[in-house]
């Protein structure tokens, strides 16, 4: 798949992963965005019982972007492994930034209100797995 | 819609603890925001309702139907949790604005969107797996009540449990997804009686022209303040997709 040509623009930076690197670490602080430009990426979040993947992102993907918009301290809400070899490109920051400043309050209202909308989802499906009964476990996880 | 009309101005509706804003299933695109109160977000998950959120001031409900573009279901029901105030922001005026946001913030924000709605259905899977009791009881039917809208037009009504097939004339005075206020003659060339639990067919032509037929039960039957006229109250209990759409798109705030 070609990446759009309006987020290939942004790449200022290119990546390459071997399979299963982590690329962004749950709970770590950072604000910045990247593109899958090839291969695939696991989105990963610790559950009571273990590590879950809640979701996989094919080319073209952003990722990173939840930190980047949410108000407040830009921690990260779940880890971000390779799945395979893959590629990705970091998006430029401060173009984000100032894109973003123009943006109408209520389209960032939207925008603000999926972001913590998918932040509470994907907790509540770690947490939902968590009490599966038979849920894999390789137990020992901190959290 | 026509470009030149300004877009119509934002409404504030009020809701009491127990109201649905919002179900899953539904067709809308307006988008809510909360002025006051707490309102709950919720999937359903086979007989149960899954709470995704609760959500409180400056929240916004509905922002994926809209930013989805297409004509697709509510993902998920709205209920005010308390007395709730919200404000409605219509669709197109938002449209206009979204047009004018930076292409790359777009991309990024149907991406969102396109994992929120990912996770939405992800979770509703694994919660009729995970459960064996309700998490949250709180669907009771009686508690539901919708946006109601208030109109004047003609309808037709017929009872269902008699065999003659003629109908009779009302208007209808309001009509919400759930239910429907008549104003009928109390005498009627049938000698039908208006009694609570009869159920009508009852068709009417919406001011936008389009045609509804909907099953409902009557639940209330007050005199009017018109000689030999009543104020009837109606459940809807049968409403085709089609019909529950076109309801939806005319209920719009």
């Amino acid at each position: 798949m070609a990446i759009d040509p309006i987020v290939h623009g942004y790449v200022v930076k290119e990546e390459q992963y071997p399979d299963k690197a982590v690329i962004i670490e749950e709970g770590s602080k950072g604000d910045w965005a990247y593109i899958v430009l090839q291969g695939r990426v696991k989105v990963v979040k610790k559950g009571l019982k273990g590590i879950l993947t809640v979701d996989t992102l094919k080319e073209g993907a952003v990722f990173g972007e939840m930190a980047m918009f949410q108000k407040g301290e830009a921690v990260r809400t779940a880890s971000v492994i390779a799945d395979g070899p893959v590629q990705v490109g970091v998006l430029d920051r401060e173009r984000l930034f100032d894109a973003y400043a123009t943006v109408s309050t209520r389209i960032k209202s939207l925008i603000e209100t999926m972001i913590d909308r998918l932040e509470d989802t994907t907790n509540a499906i770690t947490g939902l797995i968590g009490k599966q009964p038979g849920a894999e476990t390789d137990g020992k996880v901190p959290h | 819609m026509s470009e030149r009309q300004p877009p119509p101005p934002n409404l504030q509706l009020s809701y009491r603890k127990g109201d649905l804003i919002v179900k899953e299933g539904d067709y809308g695109i307006s988008i809510y925001r909360i002025l006051k109160g707490k309102v709950g977000v919720t999937v359903q998950s086979g007989d149960k309702e899954i709470r995704l959120a609760t959500l409180g001031h400056g929240e916004i409900i509905g922002e994926i139907t809209f930013l989805n573009r297409e004509i697709e279901p509510r993902s998920a029901s709205a209920r005010a949790l308390e007395e709730t105030e919200v404000e409605v922001w219509h669709p197109s005026r938002l449209a206009l604005e979204y047009e004018q946001t930076e292409p790359i913030i777009r991309y990024i924000s149907d991406q969102i969107l396109g994992r929120l709605i990912r996770m939405n259905k992800f979770i509703g899977q694994l919660g009729a797996r995970a459960f064996k009791k309700p998490v949250q009881p709180e669907t009771i039917a009686s508690q539901r009540s919708f946006y109601r809208k208030e109109l004047d037009v003609l309808c037709e009504y017929r009872p269902l449990d008699i065999r003659k097939t003629a109908w009779l004339k009302g208007r209808v005075r309001n009509v919400s997804l759930s239910g429907i206020g008549l104003d009928v003659g109390a005498g009627n060339s049938l000698n039908f009686p208006h009694e609570l639990g009869k159920v009508f067919r009852v068709r009417m032509t919406l001011p936008n022209r389009k045609e509804v037929e909907v099953d409902a039960k009557i639940v209330t039957v007050r005199k009017s303040g018109i000689e030999g006229r009543l104020d009837v109250g109606l459940a809807i209990v049968n409403i085709t997709e089609e019909a529950r759409k076109i309801l939806g798109f005319f209920l719009m705030p």
